[in-house]
């Protein structure tokens, strides 16, 4: 009995691995980058490499940005407020031709240029949880069955795993290639196990309302915007069509302000902008605490009286919000940001080892009995892992080589970024399946040279060489991923120098 | 300041704290130059210390960031911490050697 359960569990772990890892793989990786998807955008986009504003600005220099969205009948005009990580204002409204993103520096108002880069938070960070697909809602779907197979990843390996205790600090590097990536793969597996257990439970929690609709839909038959209003206590009134004027931003803000003791904002709102039923949204900054609370301040637009507000949650809701911040970090304590991505990258090491444990206690086998399973999980190995490294890296160095305001067959700026991302991925794996024997060490090679390019880009197109970047605090985050870049590149060329002895040490035997 | 040495002292407790729950293992204890099994008294007095250092590693992150943080902030160290020690008995296993001499000498 222990052995049959034993060995549908260590079968259910392998074949959910081998078919769900390079999506799972993908996930964390993102979400690995994500953890700093506002630094990355201040490398990919320069206009806003800006010192923090050193004075309390006015909101009413967002006025003429409002006008804009009120002309086009934008059904929301959404402003994000600087943070410790985020010297820029964001700010986005909808027109006929689609979404509007703008920058603008809160020291002197200006509207910044269009840096034309979704960059790391609107495309690394939904990539991480909806792969970019919209149709059906797929993407989330996806990210959520890869969730819950991460789940039973981590069950069923504690399960399997033989000498839990006994392995618990093993990993012999001097050992055969199976052995060591088993190892590898146990070690990061168990001492990762907290980490990786809960931060997929968050995640699979942060999106409840679509994994599991029913609990809401039968309450509350159906009507999704009616269970919202009462989960989260939106204010959302209906468009009249009548136009009304918009009360002052900044008595608004300070009276938001005054309701929390003085608490910092972390976003402007506004729905049915140029309404004559606006409502305006103010949200408090927690930078404070772990939970992602969603303290929010409800005005009428045209007035500035303040309908409601909300300060705590309800005790169900608080549990959420709390595994949601957990998940989401927009919490200030740089030293959880780092940890956070460290084990982030532990995981891709756990998923990458398990792959490279299915193909080496399989080679052999293979090989004699003339089977092509091992080619073919190598090849989407290989895309999957050194792929989605390289296609990242090339998004990044794409990023400094078009000049702002480029396009081409009918895309933009940023399109183009994106295309390369998918194109560059796709040729990996082309050329993992073309080459297997050399596909390891070459793709290797060529990130550990995308990266040292993407750095050297980055200091020839702006001018901020880590040395510069290193002495301005605000650069801080372009030079840590310079730094990044720059580690990551010696890894890679290490890597890739080993891999080549090794083929010369198998050539000379073969021979 | 006082945060930052807080920050390296959760740390090294996590991280010796490990190791000494690693040491108490015949593999690691022969690893790093003790006999072929680890005598039951040294056995003991490794795991009583290394759970008692991961508590105060608790209690110091406690300390650091309050509940909600200072719980976070432990259950991830402990793993860096953990990580730390499988790395050092890989690549420097003779760091510890000197710890295990003396607990020799004692035991």
């Amino acid at each position: 009995m222990e052995q049959g359960f034993r060995a549908s569990m260590n079968w259910l772990h392998t074949w959910s691995g081998v078919v769900l890892g390079g999506l799972l793989f993908a996930i964390f990786w993102m979400g690995t980058l994500a953890v700093f998807d506002r630094e990355i955008d201040r490398w990919m986009a320069p206009m806003i490499r800006l010192p923090a504003a050193e004075k309390t600005f006015s909101l009413e220099m967002l006025r003429p940005l409002y006008e804009v969205a009120a002309a086009a009948k934008s059904p929301t005009f959404s402003v994000g407020l600087p943070t410790d990580r985020d010297a820029a204002i964001r700010v986005l409204w909808r027109e006929q031709s689609g979404p509007v993103h703008r920058f603008v520096d809160p020291g002197t108002g200006a509207v910044l240029p269009d840096p034309g880069t979704l960059g790391g938070t609107r495309f690394i960070f939904p990539f991480h949880y909806m792969l970019h697909i919209r149709i059906q809602n797929i993407g989330y779907w996806l990210v959520g069955l890869a969730g819950m197979a991460m789940m039973a990843l981590c069950v069923s390996g504690v399960i399997i795993h033989r000498k839990i205790f006994t392995d618990f600090f093993t990993f012999r590097p001097d050992r055969k290639p199976r052995r060591l990536t088993l190892d590898l793969h146990n070690v990061t597996g168990v001492l990762g196990l907290p980490f990786h257990f809960l931060i997929t439970l968050s995640g699979l929690v942060i999106f409840w309302a679509t994994y599991f609709p029913s609990s809401w839909q039968v309450t509350y038959n159906g009507d999704r915007q009616a269970f919202f209003t009462d989960a989260y206590g939106n204010v959302i009134p209906k468009r009249t069509g009548e136009p009304g004027g918009m009360a002052s931003f900044d008595a608004m803000a300070a009276e938001a302000r005054r309701l929390w003791d003085g608490s910092a904002l972390r976003y402007v709102f506004v729905r049915n902008p140029g309404d004559a039923k606006s409502v305006m949204q103010i949200g408090r900054l927690d930078e404070g605490i772990v939970s992602s609370t969603y303290d929010a301040a409800y005005f009428d637009g045209p007035t500035g009286a303040l309908i409601s507000y909300r300060a705590g949650t309800a005790p169900v809701m608080s549990a959420q919000r709390f595994l949601s911040g957990f998940h989401f970090i927009q919490f200030r304590h740089w030293s959880l940001r780092w940890i956070y991505f460290g084990l982030g990258l532990a995981g891709c090491v756990l998923i990458a080892t398990g792959y490279l444990f299915w193909l080496e206690s399989r080679r052999k086998k293979h090989a004699q009995l003339g089977l092509r399973g091992v080619r073919i999980v190598e090849g989407l190995t290989i895309g999957s892992v050194t792929g989605m490294l390289i296609a990242t890296v090339g998004f990044f160095v794409v990023n400094r080589l078009l000049p702002l305001g480029a396009s081409a067959l009918g895309q933009d700026r940023a399109a183009l970024e994106v295309w390369t991302f998918y194109l560059v991925w796709l040729a990996s794996f082309g050329h993992a399946w073309a080459r297997p024997q050399r596909a390891w060490m070459e793709q290797c090679w060529t990130l550990a040279a995308m990266a040292s390019a993407a750095v050297l880009l980055n200091w020839i197109t702006t001018g901020d060489h880590l040395l510069r970047g290193l002495s301005y605090r605000h650069l801080w985050p372009v030079a840590g991923m310079d730094i990044l870049l720059l580690v990551g590149a010696a890894i890679a060329a290490v890597a890739a120098l080993r891999l080549s002895r090794l083929s010369r040490i198998a050539q000379v035997r073969n021979a | 300041m006082p945060e930052a040495m807080l920050l390296l002292a959760v740390f090294v407790a996590a991280y010796v704290g490990f190791a000494a729950l690693a040491m108490s293992q015949d593999r690691h204890w022969h690893h790093v130059g003790g006999g072929r099994h680890c005598p039951r008294r040294t056995s003991l007095v490794l795991r009583c210390a290394g759970w008692a250092l991961l508590f105060a590693a608790l209690v110091l992150a406690l300390v650091r960031d309050g509940a909600s943080f200072g719980s976070l902030l432990w259950a991830t160290v402990i793993t860096v911490g953990a990580l730390c020690v499988v790395a050092t008995l890989s690549w420097r296993a003779h760091w510890l050697r000197p710890a295990a001499r003396l607990l020799q000498h004692l035991g």
